[in-house]
């Protein structure tokens, strides 16, 4: 046990190196990578043909499906011989809700995507497990849970997507350039947004209102009342709002920039912009608590933390990565360029029950 | 049916049901109720239920009334009238039906909303779909299905002569059907209007999805899950729409009162029934297309949509959504859809017409309480089935067993109700003296009700089991909670696939989905030799 403990560990420590090395061999923007690894990593990734963890790994994902099959199969690659059993589930809500409602024999080992407002609730509950990576020390403490039950490994940043045709045919083409912006009358019953209450994005952009206001409630709250005159339907799922803009149906929804971007690149007639003073999620992953795969789980926690994990699913998902030395996605916002507020994630996750009750009899729905 | 002392046969399968009846549909529902929590009486003081219950009331009269009048013209036309193409509408009315969530009811937006190829384009109008009025609208179209296929069951075994004898005394046709044939179809009417009510009370896809803000108790159950993690909450609302559907369930019992429909009897009767004038036959045939081009149209755009890039902005044919659902782990999720719907539909029906016959014929005691459960499920939103699964076969004593087998358990009870209602409609139309005959002559009552009555109950027989396929693969909500990666079915598929923005596929799933559905129904219709025809009643 220990052996494959400390082998484990070593075959980590190659990984980030070697990762480190490939980015420094391809010159990339990243910060004074040390070539020193590189020789080592070279004769190492030969030498390391048998993983040393193994094991079967239930995992509950999130991520698109799109991502999943890509991701898991770079896994496999790094970790041949942890099987996967990949349960996909594009609605974090139902995968919590599936983690609470299975406690009594879990059937899942590792839940993967989503933002963090859905990991930490079950953290509390005592349904996740601990685990201090050692790869989360690359991961600024903002994007990671103080007593270790998830680390978020991707962030989303929350957008505008608006139909260019309608656009410019009934708002002079002018995208709005803050939140505030959405409150003009000539969008009245041409904005959708993502229903607050059954979306994780649209709490986060209700939470986003309130540190815009400095956590002034009763402002954020006539901001929404305001917004609510102009919104002519909440959309219960965030892409089913995407393809109603792309349809044309309504004119613009704020939502994920990058699925916003996603879509743009299949060649739909949408646009994205970031309005300042956005907010934005942090993807998570954690292990959960009773699985008969500790190391397995702990290896794809690991290797979701590493920069090959991060560059890949910037590919797949447009996503961007926690991690400093993963660029993002061409012509996708970097957290670093757009403007944020002072998102409080702890705060938000603490008062998402409260918060959403107080919209909720604020716009009388 | 003798005292049960006297037929062990028959106190055994009434122990079995009752067996069945409270683990698989009692025992789950109660782990939801008892959810440790304390916001049970905090969700009730709140008063947020009070708006979703009357949306839902509201939505319940209108839409409840409209589907059951169009089940009704349905069903007499094709019952009754001498209407032409009566193949190509039995298959209509039953496509409704096969409509995995999502997808149908983003096709009536992609058709109707603000936008909408038909309401915009055609019409240049800018009304839009979402709110009551399309709830409304959608679930008329979503539902007149269940209420056609009880109600055409019940018309098709009136008795012909009874007609025959009003219009021989003078009657015309508008008195026959006045005094004749509508009162003797209320058993069925009966079973429609409860079953339709139930049924729509419990609708989650569609006002989800063009309910907008318009929130009913089923959207606001699943709001209080996915936004807050309130399963006491949850369960609160779900209590509601329970105590709902007993209300229906009594009003039903008074509304049918102790009144005879025995229609069929130990004479034999052979004679056609009174022909119906072309003019009636013709306006039959009109309402029918007219409902049947608004069907073809949505299900249409599914097809047009699976053949084209990204449909309705980018119309360039392709065939790659097509390749693609035939590939990786597509083609078993689209087989287990197959396998658990067949078995679910057949065990299902034929537990319904077993449970029907102890409850209709027996003269136990708790006979009531026997017969509300089995209507129960109807009332409970399909989330919530899968959530009680969930919660009561997830321990560690049950891990051996195969989460498809949990599948088909859970999809067998959620969708007895109609094929229940079938039985218990079909027995009140069979003149007791049939199965005494058989019992007096020696027969057991069990042997009378195999010989003598499940050969007049095809039809009953037919309806059990074509709703519960059609439901059991297009069911998203009650698999949600209990599919694991090797039991995966395509609605999961089509639902991950309406996440991934990719909507040709998600249709061009959806069309093979409905598509092996339909060729399956029409491979069991051909084994049983007719016997169960496709949609419903045949004239």
């Amino acid at each position: 046990m220990q052996d494959s403990q400390r082998g484990y560990d070593r075959r980590t420590f190659l990984k980030l190196a070697g990762a480190t090395a490939a980015i420094a061999a391809c010159g990339g923007a990243t910060p004074a990578a040390s070539a020193a690894p590189s020789a080592a990593a070279a004769t190492s990734a030969a030498a390391a043909t048998k993983a040393p963890v193994s094991g079967t790994l239930s995992v509950y994902s999130a991520l698109n499906e799109s991502t999943n099959n890509e991701f898991f199969k770079a896994f496999n690659a790094a970790y041949p011989n942890v099987k996967v059993n990949v349960l996909p589930l594009a609605a974090a809500g139902e995968l919590q809700t599936r983690i609470r409602t299975e406690k009594a024999s879990p059937k899942s080992d590792v839940f993967i995507g989503g933002s963090s407002e859905f990991h930490d609730p079950l953290g509390k509950e005592g349904l996740l497990e601990q685990y201090n990576s050692p790869n989360a020390k690359d991961i600024d403490a903002k994007f990671k849970d103080a007593s270790g039950y998830w680390v978020g490994w991707y962030t989303g940043i929350f957008g505008f997507i608006s139909n260019n045709d309608r656009l410019s045919k009934e708002l002079g083409g002018k995208k709005p350039a803050t939140w505030d912006d959405l409150l003009d009358p000539s969008w009245k019953g041409k904005l959708i947004l993502p229903d607050p209450v059954k979306t994780g994005g649209g709490y986060i952009f209700i939470a986003t209102q309130i540190f815009r206001f400095n956590r002034d409630e009763a402002k954020a709250m006539d901001y929404m009342k305001r917004l609510h005159a102009n919104v002519a339907q909440y959309i219960p799922t965030s892409p089913g709002a995407l393809t109603l803009i792309d349809q044309g149906q309504f004119v613009g929804c704020p939502n994920w920039a990058h699925d916003i971007l996603t879509e743009k690149g299949k060649n739909n007639p949408v646009d994205l912009n970031v309005p300042a003073d956005t907010g934005f999620e942090v993807g998570a992953i954690s292990i959960i608590k009773g699985t008969k795969s500790l190391d397995a789980a702990k290896a794809l926690v690991d290797w979701s933390l590493t920069k090959e994990a991060g560059d890949l699913n910037v590919k797949l998902s447009n996503r961007g990565s926690t991690r400093a030395d993963v660029a993002p996605a061409p012509g996708s916002p970097k957290l670093s360029d757009v403007k944020l507020v002072n998102y409080d994630r702890q705060w938000a996750t603490d008062n998402k029950d409260r918060i959403l009750k107080l919209w909720q009899t604020t716009v009388g729905i | 049916m003798r005292s049960l002392r006297r037929e062990p046969g028959v106190l055994l399968a009434l122990l079995a049901v009752v067996v069945l009846v409270g683990a698989f549909i009692v025992y789950p529902q109660v782990r939801v109720i008892l959810t440790p929590g304390d916001s049970y009486g905090e969700f009730f003081s709140g008063g947020t239920w009070r708006n979703s219950l009357l949306h839902s009331l509201e939505v319940m009269a209108l839409s409840t009334a409209s589907a059951v009048t169009l089940g009704f013209v349905y069903a007499y036309a094709m019952v009754y009238s001498d209407m032409r193409w009566k193949p190509f509408f039995r298959l209509i009315g039953i496509l409704p039906l096969l409509s995995p969530p999502f997808v149908v009811a983003a096709s009536y937006v992609i058709l109707f909303g603000p936008r909408g190829l038909i309401t915009y384009n055609v019409f240049g109008q800018t009304i839009s779909i979402f709110g009551l009025g399309g709830i409304w609208g959608v679930q008329t179209i979503a539902f007149f299905p269940f209420a056609y296929q009880l109600i055409a069951d019940v018309l098709s075994r009136s008795d012909a002569r009874i007609e025959q004898a009003a219009r021989n005394l003078g009657a015309g046709s508008w008195r026959v059907f006045r005094t004749v044939t509508l009162p003797l179809s209320r058993p069925g009417l009966g079973a429609a209007i409860l079953t339709t009510a139930i049924y729509v009370l419990e609708d989650f896809g569609n006002p989800a999805l063009i309910g907008g803000t318009f929130t009913v108790l089923p959207t606001q159950a699943y709001g209080l899950i996915s936004g807050f993690g309130d399963l006491p909450g949850a369960a609160a609302v779900s209590t509601i729409l329970l105590a709902l559907a007993l209300v229906l369930y009594f009003a039903k019992i008074r509304l049918d009162g102790p009144r005879s429909f025995v229609t069929v009897t130990g004479r034999a009767s052979s004679m056609p029934r009174p022909p119906v004038a072309p003019a009636i036959s013709w306006a039959c045939f009109a309402a029918c297309m007219l409902l049947a081009g608004i069907i073809a149209l949505v299900y249409g755009s599914l097809v047009v949509s699976a053949l084209t890039v990204a449909f309705p902005q980018n119309t360039a044919l392709t065939f790659g959504n097509f390749e693609y659902i035939t590939s990786g782990a597509n083609g078993t999720a689209l087989q287990n859809t197959l396998v658990y719907g067949l078995a679910a539909a057949l065990l299902s029906s034929l537990l319904a017409l077993v449970a029907g016959w102890l409850v209709e014929r027996g003269r136990w005691t708790g006979r009531r309480a026997l017969d509300l459960l089995l209507i129960m499920p109807a009332a409970i939103p399909g989330l919530f089935f899968g959530i009680g699964y969930a919660l009561a076969f997830n321990e560690p004593w049950l891990d051996w067993l195969d989460r498809g087998v949990l599948i088909i358990i859970s999809m067998i009870f959620w969708n007895i109700p109609v094929g229940y209602q079938a039985a218990v409609a079909g027995l009140r139309q069979i003149d007791r003296s049939l199965d005494e005959a058989a019992t007096s002559l020696g027969a057991s009552s069990l042997r009378g009700f195999r010989d003598v009555l499940v050969p007049m109950l095809g039809g009953s027989l037919r309806v059990g089991f074509v709703t519960t396929f059609v439901r059991a693969v297009t069911t998203l909500s009650v698999v949600i909670f209990l599919f694991t990666p090797s039991s995966t079915v395509a609605t999961i598929r089509i639902f991950q696939l309406v996440g991934d923005l990719n909507w040709g596929r998600a249709t061009a799933f959806t069309v093979a989905d409905i598509g092996l559905a339909i060729v399956a129904l029409g491979a069991v219709a051909l084994l049983a030799r007719g016997r169960i025809a496709l949609g419903g009643a045949r004239a």
